[in-house]
């Protein structure tokens, strides 16, 4: 109950104080160019990585990434920036498990 | 983020990581502070990454408490490729001796030639130039700068009236004036003698063309002395080349003033020779450092340019020679100074005659002395071939 509230003044503030969503609300922040690189920040570790598939950790659920050649540019501990051939981004929530694996 | 070229020049490390929980095993090295780039999947439980070489020690240690085993593969960047220079550094040893050879090799002197001098001159002037160490196989710049030469030659060799040096590249080319060159004979023109001074004429000896005045005549600049044109009266006239000398007297006056007392400055013997190199404008001595401690020098400067095979390099190799001088006075009496002022006038007059012509009497007209100085006109009397050809053109036949 009480976390519900923070989270209500925080996404009330959001709106009506003119802030970026993403700080106020710790959610990952998602920058692709096309369809060759994904900029990710705000992550919370990584949890698979092949060069079709990178499963990210977020503070609510997962994100999944499927493409083609993947390659992890850089990685930082909040930061991520793939290159490869993206084909899709999908968010995986936490109260349907499993989901779309 | 991370700067290309820092990582480059601090060196990098590709790692091959292998076994389960590779993932986790990432999450461990960023939250770390490793920095990690270029990650790649081979095959099920395979990956590699770069890292920064200052990191690859860290790295074990976080290994050993995963699942993972680690390997370095590659090492690239600037530490790597100091090790490699030095391991093969013959090579570049040999690149830099190339340079200082052609270096060297681009400052010797390679030639001299000469032109325009005969045979037992040029025989002469190269033993001149081997004596002030001009020689084929030497450093330029342990040699004098071409004006340096050109004197010396012109001052030690009697038998040159000038001579030009010049450097080439690697070769000294002299170009050569003899004082006697052979007159040519050329066929001579027909031509009439006149006179090129106002003289009184004293003797004569014609060999060809026909006589207009006598001796004891007195002649004007342009007045005709032998005409071109001989035979016999009434008949067509032929044209010859007139051909003779007439000498006549001419008279000169000449100005003389001399101080009686005069100060020289003279070196006396005491030098220092200082060395520098000359980089655009900033010159870095090299050898003779210290003051020279002399009241009154003169510097004689010698600025030798450094070639790089066909190339002048902006540095120049200098030498300095100081020389310590000392103030000389020299004082006349009355008649010493009165003796070197006719040898001086004497002096002057020959500059305005021709070599063979006499001087047949002087006389001192006015003598002064003001201001410690010695005034004397002078009147010289010079016998003097005046006879000066002028072609017969069509014109003035006609």
């Amino acid at each position: 109950m009480a976390k519900n509230w923070v989270g209500r003044v925080r996404s009330w503030m959001a709106k009506n104080m003119d802030l970026p969503q993403d700080v106020m609300m710790d959610l990952p922040r998602i920058t692709m160019i096309g369809q060759i690189h994904v900029y990710i920040e705000n992550h919370r570790g990584l949890l698979t990585f092949t060069d079709k598939e990178l499963r990210l950790l977020l503070k609510q659920g997962q994100l999944l990434i499927k493409g083609k050649s993947f390659v992890i540019k850089t990685i930082l501990p909040e930061e991520i920036l793939l290159e490869g051939k993206i084909d899709q981004v999908t968010y995986i929530n936490d109260d349907k498990p499993g989901g779309e694996k | 983020m991370k700067n290309q070229w820092i990582v480059f020049l601090f060196g990098r490390v590709t790692v091959k990581v292998t076994g389960r929980g590779i993932e986790r095993f990432l999450n461990v090295l960023t939250r770390n502070g490793i920095l990690i780039w270029n990650v790649k999947r081979h095959g099920a439980n395979t990956i590699t990454f770069k890292i920064k070489l200052q990191d690859a020690m860290k790295i074990r240690h976080f290994a050993r408490k995963s699942e993972c085993r680690i390997s370095f593969l590659r090492r690239s960047g600037m530490p790597f490729l100091l090790k490699r220079m030095f391991k093969n550094s013959g090579f570049l040893i040999g690149a830099g001796m190339f340079l200082v050879i052609v270096f060297l090799l681009s400052n010797v002197i390679w030639g001299i030639e000469i032109k325009g001098a005969k045979p037992a001159t040029e025989y002469q002037i190269r033993q001149e130039l081997d004596k002030m160490g001009v020689k084929i196989g030497k450093l330029q710049f342990f040699v004098d700068n071409e004006e340096g030469i050109q004197r010396k030659l012109t001052n030690n060799i009697g038998a040159l009236t000038w001579v030009g040096v010049e450097l080439k590249g690697t070769t000294y080319h002299l170009q050569v004036v003899e004082k006697n060159e052979p007159k040519k004979q050329k066929k001579l023109s027909p031509r009439n003698l006149v006179a090129k001074k106002k003289a009184i004429i004293v003797r004569m000896d014609i060999d060809d063309g026909q006589k207009k005045v006598d001796v004891n005549d007195f002649v004007e600049p342009g007045q005709l002395l032998v005409s071109g044109e001989i035979g016999q009266e009434g008949q067509k006239p032929r044209l010859v080349a007139a051909k003779g000398e007439v000498w006549g007297e001419i008279w000169y006056k000449s100005h003389v003033e001399l101080p009686m007392k005069t100060t020289f400055s003279v070196y006396n013997g005491k030098e220092k020779r200082k060395y520098s190199l000359l980089f655009g404008k900033l010159e870095i001595p090299v050898w003779g450092f210290g003051k020279h401690g002399f009241k009154d020098y003169k510097t004689e400067i010698n600025i030798h340019k450094l070639h790089f095979l066909k190339w002048e390099l902006p540095i120049s190799y200098v030498d300095r020679t100081i020389r310590e001088s000392r103030e000389a006075v020299r004082t006349y009496t009355v008649k010493e100074a009165e003796e070197s002022a006719i040898e001086e006038a004497r002096k002057e007059i020959k500059k305005k005659i021709d070599e063979e012509a006499i001087i047949k009497d002087e006389k001192i007209l006015h003598r002064d002395i003001k201001n410690g100085k010695v005034i004397l006109d002078i009147h010289f009397k010079i016998i003097e071939n005046i006879a000066v050809g002028q072609p017969i053109t069509k014109e003035i036949h006609e």
